[in-house]
């Protein structure tokens, strides 16, 4: 009896902080592999990852597909470009602020949202983008209409003595490496806490989740701020790289891409997200497709994903991790 | 400055009218599918570009357009049909909203990427103007009148009387029942849809000629008003369609007369938004769809 | 203090449009006691327990618990700060999670003295989840559940579900517990093993329990007091020796 429960404990060796070891050097090193334009695919990839994971914790955790995160993207595009533009305030500060104004913005527009169930929910958060891109479009003395916000300034760090602008594409790519990173060990955070744990139960089911005592409506809202920071703070490293802004970043375009990372990715995992960016946005980047046949892709993917393929990649991503930390 | 209001509503029937035509076909979609038709402006778009491209290629006319933007949609419509609509009978709501803004995505981007994403000029349909009552009104809005009226006095006889209106009456209220009495869901599903996508570019084709312009992206505004529309309606409800569309075109007229054109397209998701938080279930009916 | 009901409902009234669920319902559970609520399919029983707990808000009528007015409170707040559980008719659980991540979520929010502290991952947040988690195992063990502890729930047998249920509604050290019909559409064997649960938590725990239930034999051999249920209205209520006896009662089921 000892011998073969022994023998069943031999467990192959857990190589997750190897891999997680060598995936970083990857990282680090890929500008100087790829040309500069690959080393450009990887910063939007990187970007659109900041909204993905956010839209990751509303529908993959806790079971609530929702459009609006370009609306929030596109907020915290603008306000990082007004804070940068207008009071010439420093990349970080910016940042925090997209960040906060967009979770800001998403209590008032939670509140009524989140009463609303599945279709209704997803029209009235489609409804979100058009409206912020009617503002955008419209309230010219801030926004300038159509023209759109330029030359934002590149990100400047000063501390102290030492100060430096990151100008160059290398310089970005570590950058959004740097900010990437964060934001994947927050959502990684979140997701381990006993809060991950309920937002799972409300996704499985809520009125079971409500009879635990967990209270599903409080925790939606939550995240749906949660997942609006991460849109703005996604929104505001887009507006110091591109160093313009327009209404055409509140677009179905944006939330369209989103969802394919998350879906395509594997909704319901962190590293299905980073993956998923890669993927579909670092991929279809650097190979040059043009916005239509992107789109026709993404049209087909979704086709594949809810007939064919109902969890993405995320069953292959879970079998990937339960191999690498040794389980059988 | 009467005048001016009476026109404008006069403007606003008009463009209710064409609302009217393709709303009607998403609302009987969500009656059998329980499903938002997030695509349903595509077709629209796709019926205007069969025309165009009937007029400035074959060199056809303007009648004979209508018939190709009309047939080119609905074998278009028979693919999705029964490649993707027929499988989301019974599937879960989400299904049907990543399904139908997938094919929006496909239908959208190939038209841009055959024809090109620029505006096209459309030059077929009678634009003449004739006075009737004091107003003068093109010949063409008076003819989006007249299709509307038949169209919506068409849906009525047929939704009561006919046996595919029967059908389709049955498998909106009870689904299980229906496959118990032997109603072949499917088959119904897959001709609502048809209809409804036939409609919608029935409703693009004559719509055309007042816009002038054809462009690939026009496919998706048209469906984010149509949205509002069928959430006033009452979803499901062919009649309460017919007003909600009014109401919604009369109402973009005035506010892009007396507001500003640029706030026009905004009025309809407003409109959404606040049905959705105080009448969720329409403005006709006091029972909740969904 | 000990001498007030630990529930006490008054003039519980629910109307669905012209159909008056409950109409004019009062009950009291004590401390300590196994009640049983029985009466013909429509009745009133699950409207009445929907209003009791929460998932519904009552028309009129109080409801108070251990002396608190608990009207209008939600199904979450009443379960968290009352310490009042449910089980729904139709067994429900967090299908792809296995039995010991059902069990810890059932004991989440009464451990965690806030909402924003379920966020934490510090040493304090670790120790409170390992404390839920040993309990945890203790109830799965107590199941009969312990082989299966690591497969998702949706695997498991409709009784076995019933055991994660039930053994979940126990991880908060409940007050008092209303059970929704817990023996239908499970075999015997099972039966038997919720019935000496149920004795256990009441006996060993101090939990109280109000129990929905068709099977007569189970009513009678575990209930101290039953209610009957007639037409929204509360018909008769006594021993469970004399309600079975009960001439009106009988007239009730048969009556239809």
């Amino acid at each position: 009896m000892s011998l073969t429960e022994t023998a069943q404990q031999i467990r192959r060796r857990d190589l997750r902080i190897p891999l997680g070891a060598v995936l970083l050097v990857i990282a680090l090193a890929a500008p100087f592999i790829g040309s500069r334009y690959v080393t450009h695919s990887l910063i939007i990839a990187l970007i659109f990852m900041l909204p993905a994971h956010g839209l990751n914790l509303l529908v993959g955790y806790t079971g609530l597909l929702s459009l609006a995160q370009a609306a929030f993207f596109g907020i915290g595009a603008y306000t990082a470009g007004l804070l940068a533009v207008t009071y010439g305030t420093p990349f970080y500060v910016n940042l925090l602020a997209a960040g906060l104004v967009a979770g800001a913005i998403a209590l008032p527009l939670g509140i009524p949202a989140l009463r609303l169930r599945s279709t209704s929910f997803v029209m009235c958060t489609l409804g979100f983008v058009i409206i912020g891109q009617a503002i955008a479009k419209n309230w010219i003395s801030v926004t300038r209409g159509d023209m759109g916000l330029s030359s934002i300034p590149k990100p400047h760090f000063a501390l102290g003595p030492l100060s430096f602008t990151v100008s160059g594409t290398m310089g970005f790519y570590y950058l959004a490496l740097a900010i990437g990173v964060l934001a994947t060990l927050a959502v990684w955070a979140i997701v381990r806490s006993p809060a991950g744990r309920n937002m799972i139960a409300i996704r499985e089911n809520e009125t079971l989740a409500e009879s635990v005592g967990i209270p599903t409506w409080r925790y939606k809202l939550i995240v749906f701020m949660i997942s609006a920071v991460f849109a703005g703070v996604g929104g505001s490293v887009y507006a110091h790289y591109l160093t313009v802004v327009s209404p055409l970043t509140f677009q179905m375009y944006y939330s369209t891409t989103m969802l394919i990372i998350v879906l395509g990715g594997g909704a319901g995992t962190i590293s299905g997200v980073v993956f998923g960016s890669l993927l579909f946005v670092g991929l279809t980047e650097a190979l040059r497709i043009t916005p239509e046949l992107r789109m026709i892709a993404y049209g087909l993917c979704l086709l594949a994903l809810v007939f064919w393929f109902r969890k993405g990649f995320s069953p292959l991503i879970n079998r990937f991790w339960d191999t690498v930390g040794g389980a059988k | 400055m009467f005048s001016t209001i009476l026109e404008q509503i006069v403007n606003g029937i008009v463009t209710g009218s064409v609302y009217a035509i393709v709303a009607v076909g998403m609302t009987m979609i969500f009656g059998v599918l329980r499903a938002i038709n997030f695509a349903h402006g595509e077709y629209y778009m796709l019926g205007t570009f069969g025309a165009w491209f009937s007029i400035d290629y074959l060199g056809l006319s303007y009648e004979a357009s209508i018939v190709v933007g009309v047939l080119s949609t609905i074998v278009v419509a028979y693919v999705v049909g029964k490649l993707v609509m027929q499988r989301m009978v019974g599937a879960p709501a989400e299904s049907g909203v990543l399904a139908t803004l997938g094919i929006a995505l496909v239908l959208q981007n190939t038209v841009i990427l055959v024809f090109g994403g620029g505006y096209k000029f459309f030059s077929g349909g009678y634009i003449e103007p004739v006075s009737i009552l004091g107003f003068s009104l093109a010949q063409q809005r008076i003819l989006i009148l007249v299709v509307c009226l038949l169209v919506f006095v068409g849906l009525e006889l047929m939704v009561t009387y006919s046996r595919m209106g029967k059908s389709m009456r049955a498998v909106s209220q009870n689904v299980d029942c229906c496959e118990v009495v032997g109603i072949d869901v499917p088959q119904v599903v897959l001709r609502t849809f048809i209809l409804g996508a036939a409609l919608a570019a029935l409703s693009g084709v004559l719509t055309a000629p007042v816009n002038v312009s054809v462009y690939g992206g026009m496919g998706e505004l048209i469906t984010f008003k149509t949205l509002p529309i069928i959430i006033m309606g009452g979803l499901g409800n062919v009649r309460g369609t017919f007003f909600a569309a009014m109401i919604l075109g009369i109402a973009e007229s005035l506010v892009a007369t007396y507001v500003g054109l640029q706030f026009r397209d905004t009025v309809g998701f407003a409109t959404l938004i606040l049905m959705l938080m105080w009448r969720p279930h329409g403005l006709f009916s006091t029972q909740a769809r969904f | 203090m000990t001498g007030l009901p630990l529930l006490e409902i008054k003039n519980l009234r629910k109307s669905y449009g012209a159909v008056k669920a409950v109409n004019d319902v009062s009950i009291h559970i004590n401390r300590g006691e196994i009640a049983g609520m029985i009466g013909p399919n429509g009745s009133g029983k699950s409207t009445f327990f929907d209003c009791s707990t929460g998932l519904a808000k009552p028309d009129t009528g109080t409801v108070k618990l251990d002396g608190q007015d608990i009207t209008g409170w939600s199904l979450n707040r009443i379960a968290r700060e009352g310490r009042m559980l449910r089980s729904f008719q139709k067994t429900v659980v967090f299908k792809s999670l296995d039995v010991e991540e059902n069990l810890i979520i059932a004991g989440q929010m009464f451990t965690f003295p806030s909402l924003w502290s379920t966020f934490g991952l510090g040493r304090m947040s670790r120790q409170r989840v390992s404390g839920l988690r040993e309990r945890a195992r203790e109830l799965i063990k107590m199941a009969g559940l312990w082989d299966v502890r690591h497969q998702p729930a949706g695997n498991l047998s409709g009784g076995q579900q019933k055991l994660i249920q039930f053994a979940s509604m126990l991880m908060p050290e409940p007050k008092l517990i209303l059970l929704d019909e817990p023996m239908a559409g499970i075999n015997p064997k099972i039966i038997e093993r919720v019935v000496d649960t149920i004795l256990y938590a009441n006996k060993s725990l101090g939990v109280s329990f109000l129990v929905i239930e068709h099977n007569i034999d189970v009513v009678t051999s575990i209930c101290q007091r039953v209610i009957v249920l007639d037409q929204g209205q509360k018909l008769v209520e006594g021993l469970p020796q004399d309600i079975i006896q009960d001439q009106r009662v009988r007239e009730a089921y048969l009556g239809g």
